[in-house]
C-alpha cells in the first residue's frame, strides 16, 4: 500500500547540535504508528517538524504524495495533518464547545458555520465530552482536558492524527479509556501517529514502533520485536542492563 | 444547541443610538447655556470610547500595541495635508485619514508578526516615536514642521440676529460636532460586534492564548492579526481626523502624544478588555472621574486620578465588566461542577492528575485494585 504520510530524511539541527538526524519512516493509511525513546531521543522534535512548528534543516516531509515540507503550521492542518499536545492548552475563556469550535471552524477554509457546528458536536461524542460542552474548558480534570485536546485535533477532520504523550500523568483505568478512544479514532477512518513513555500503551495500540535514540532511528517494527532488540533494550536500560 | 435568535447586543445598540439622537436638544432644554460645556463632556466621553474600542479590537488578537497615537495622528495629519495643499471637499479626510493610518497599520503589523508579547511592545512605541520625529523633519512648507498646521473646522454655524442667542452658535457647533462623534462610535461598536459575533473571535482567543496552537488548528494567524490591525486603525485614523478638525490645529506632539497611546489602553483595562462594552464602559467612568475629580480638587486632581486607575487595576484585574461578568458567572460555575462530577474522571484538583506524575497511585473508588 502506499504511504499516507513519509518522513525522508527529518533533521534538524540548533546550533552545531543534532536534535534529529536523518529520520525517515512512512505511515500506512489507517495504521496506528509509535514513536517511542528515552527522553531527549528527539521525539518531540520529529513532531515538531511534522505539524511545522519547526522547519527541518533537511529532509522532507509528504503527505499523500505532496510535499509538506514548506508549509505553515495551518496549511499542514487544512491538508490533513491534526495534533494534540503533550501539555494540554485549552483555551480557558472558552466553554469546552468553543474550544473544539475552533477547529472545527478552521481546520478547513470555508466551512459553513453549521457545518462546523455539526463537526464539533460530533467530535465531543466520539471524545464523549458532550455532557461537558457548556462547561468552562479552565474547570475541566486533566483526563478531561486531554480528551478536549484529542476533540479539537478531532474537529479539523486530519487524515492523520499527531499525538504527543496523551497518558502522560493519567491514571491506569484512565489509560485504559484513552486507549479505547485512540482505537475508536482510527476505526473512524484516521491514521495515528503517537510518542508514548508508558510502554504497555504501546503494546496495546501500535501496529508498528519506531524507536529512537539520540535523534536517530535504532529501529522499527512490530512492538514484540522491537522490545526483544537489544539496542533499544540498551538505549533504555543502558550498558549494564543488555 | 440553536445559537440565540434575538441579536440583543444589536437591539441595545440601535435604542441607544436613537435615545442619542435627542441628546442635545435634552441638554440645552435642562442645562440652557450650560450645556455647550457639558456637550463638549460628552464629546470627549465619545472620543475616548472610540480610541479605546479599537485599540481593544487589536489587543483582542493578543497584540498589545503601544502605536495607538501613531495612527491618530496619521489620521490627524492626512485631513490636514489633504486641506493644505489639495481643494478637496473637507469631508473627504475622515474616511482618507482612515485609509492612510490602515496602510501603515498593514505595513507595522507585517513587520511585528513575529514579535510577541513585551518585544511587540517595544516595536510599536519604536514606530510611533520614529513616525512623530519624521513629522517634525518633514518639509515645514510641507507640514508645518513644529509648528504644525491649521485645520478648518466641519462647521461654521452663523448667527442670526433675531431667532437665535449668541450662545447658540457655539452649542450648534457642539452638536453637529455630538453627532459626527456619535455616529463615529456606532460605527465602531458595529464593527466590534461584528467581530465578535463572527468566526473571528475564536481565532482571536485561540491566537491570545497561543499562536502555536492556534495555528495547528488551521488559524493563519497573521492574517487574522493583520485584519486586526487594519480594522483597529481604521477607525482610530479616523478619529484623528475628526479631532483635528475640532481642535483647528494638527501639532507633532499633540497629534502623536504618548499620551494617547496610555489612554487608549487603560480605558480597556479599567473597563474590561476584549468586550464590546468594557473599553465604553471605561470611557464613561473614566471621564467622569476625571472631570469630578478636575472640581472637587482642582490643585493636582492627577493623582487622584492615578490612585483611582491603581486601585482599579489591584482590585478589578478584569475591569467594570469582569466584575459584573464574575457575578453573575458564580451561579454558572456551581452547575458546571455539578457537571463535571457527573461527567466523572476525578475531581478538579487531585493531585495525582498532575501532568508528569507516575501513574501507579491507587484507582478511584470503585476502579481496579
Amino acid at each position: 500500500m502506499t504511504p499516507l504520510l513519509r518522513a525522508i530524511g527529518l533533521t534538524k539541527r540548533f546550533g552545531g547540535l543534532a536534535a534529529v538526524e536523518d529520520v525517515s519512516f512512512d505511515v500506512a493509511p489507517g495504521e496506528i504508528f509509535a514513536i517511542i525513546g528515552p527522553n531527549g531521543a528527539g521525539k518531540t522534535t520529529v513532531l515538531n517538524l511534522l505539524s511545522g512548528l519547526l522547519a527541518p534543516t533537511s529532509g522532507r516531509l509528504e503527505l499523500d504524495g505532496h510535499d509538506l515540507t514548506t508549509r505553515s503550521t495551518a496549511e499542514r492542518c487544512h491538508a490533513g495533518l491534526g495534533r494534540a499536545f503533550q501539555v494540554v492548552q485549552p483555551f480557558p475563556e472558552m466553554t469546552v464547545r468553543d474550544n473544539v469550535l475552533v477547529g472545527a471552524l478552521f481546520g478547513h477554509p470555508g466551512v459553513p458555520r453549521a457545518e462546523a457546528e455539526r463537526r464539533a458536536d460530533e467530535a465531543l461524542e466520539r471524545t464523549g465530552l458532550t455532557a461537558l460542552a457548556d462547561v468552562d474548558a479552565e474547570e475541566l480534570t486533566l483526563m478531561q482536558e486531554k480528551r478536549l485536546e484529542i476533540a479539537r485535533a478531532l474537529a479539523t477532520q486530519p487524515r492523520v492524527l499527531l499525538l504527543d504523550e496523551v497518558m502522560a500523568g493519567l491514571r491506569p483505568a484512565e489509560a485504559r479509556d484513552a486507549v479505547q478512544l485512540v482505537k475508536g479514532v482510527r476505526d473512524g477512518g484516521v491514521t495515528v501517529v503517537f510518542i508514548e513513555h508508558v510502554m504497555p500503551v504501546v503494546r496495546d495500540l501500535a501496529d508498528r514502533v519506531l524507536v529512537m535514540d539520540h535523534g536517530q532511528v535504532l529501529t522499527e517494527g512490530p512492538y514484540a520485536e522491537v522490545v526483544q532488540d537489544p539496542r533499544v533494550i540498551e538505549a533504555y536500560l543502558g550498558k549494564e542492563g543488555a | 444547541m440553536k445559537r440565540r435568535t434575538v441579536p440583543w447586543d444589536l437591539v441595545l445598540v440601535a435604542l441607544v443610538a436613537v435615545a442619542a439622537w435627542f441628546v442635545p436638544e435634552a441638554m440645552k432644554a435642562l442645562f440652557g447655556r450650560a450645556s455647550i460645556s457639558y456637550l463638549s463632556l460628552v464629546i470627549n466621553a465619545l472620543s475616548l470610547a472610540v480610541l479605546a474600542l479599537s485599540w481593544d479590537m487589536l489587543a483582542r488578537t493578543g497584540q498589545l500595541s503601544l502605536a495607538h497615537a501613531a495612527f491618530y495622528g496619521l489620521g490627524a495629519y492626512t485631513t490636514a495635508l489633504l486641506l493644505k495643499h489639495l481643494a478637496w471637499p473637507i469631508w473627504i479626510g475622515i474616511p482618507l485619514g482612515g485609509v492612510v493610518a490602515v496602510g501603515f497599520a498593514v505595513l507595522l503589523g507585517s513587520l511585528t508578526l513575529r514579535l510577541r508579547a513585551i518585544y511587540f511592545a517595544i516595536a510599536t512605541l519604536a514606530f510611533a516615536e520614529v513616525l512623530k520625529s519624521l513629522v517634525h523633519n518633514l518639509p515645514t512648507e510641507f507640514a508645518g514642521g513644529n509648528a504644525g498646521m491649521n485645520v478648518a473646522p466641519l462647521f461654521r454655524p452663523q448667527f442670526v440676529a433675531g431667532q437665535m442667542e449668541r450662545w447658540e452658535v457655539a452649542f450648534l457647533r457642539n452638536e453637529a460636532y455630538f453627532y459626527v462623534y456619535a455616529g463615529l462610535l456606532v460605527a465602531t461598536v458595529l464593527a466590534s460586534i461584528v467581530l465578535q459575533r463572527s468566526r473571528l473571535r475564536h481565532a482571536f482567543i485561540a491566537i491570545r492564548t497561543n499562536e502555536d496552537v492556534a495555528g495547528v488548528m488551521g488559524v493563519r494567524p497573521a492574517r487574522v492579526k493583520l485584519l486586526a490591525f487594519a480594522v483597529s486603525s481604521l477607525f482610530v485614523g479616523m478619529l484623528g481626523a475628526v479631532e483635528a478638525h475640532r481642535v483647528g490645529s494638527v501639532l507633532p506632539d499633540q497629534s502623536f502624544a504618548v499620551a494617547t497611546t496610555v489612554l487608549a489602553l487603560v480605558t480597556p483595562i479599567f473597563g474590561g478588555l476584549y468586550t464590546t462594552l468594557g473599553p465604553i464602559v471605561g470611557a464613561i467612568g473614566l471621564s467622569s472621574v476625571q472631570e469630578l475629580l478636575k472640581r472637587s480638587l482642582s490643585e493636582g486632581y492627577l493623582i487622584g486620578y492615578g490612585l483611582v486607575l491603581v486601585l482599579s487595576i489591584l482590585f478589578m484585574p478584569r475591569g467594570v465588566v469582569g466584575v459584573i461578568g464574575r457575578a453573575l458567572r458564580r451561579r454558572r460555575t456551581n452547575a458546571q461542577r455539578r457537571a463535571i462530577a457527573m461527567a466523572g474522571g476525578g475531581a478538579p484538583d487531585e493531585g495525582a492528575s498532575e501532568p508528569g506524575a507516575p501513574p501507579e497511585p491507587p484507582a478511584r473508588p470503585g476502579g481496579t485494585a
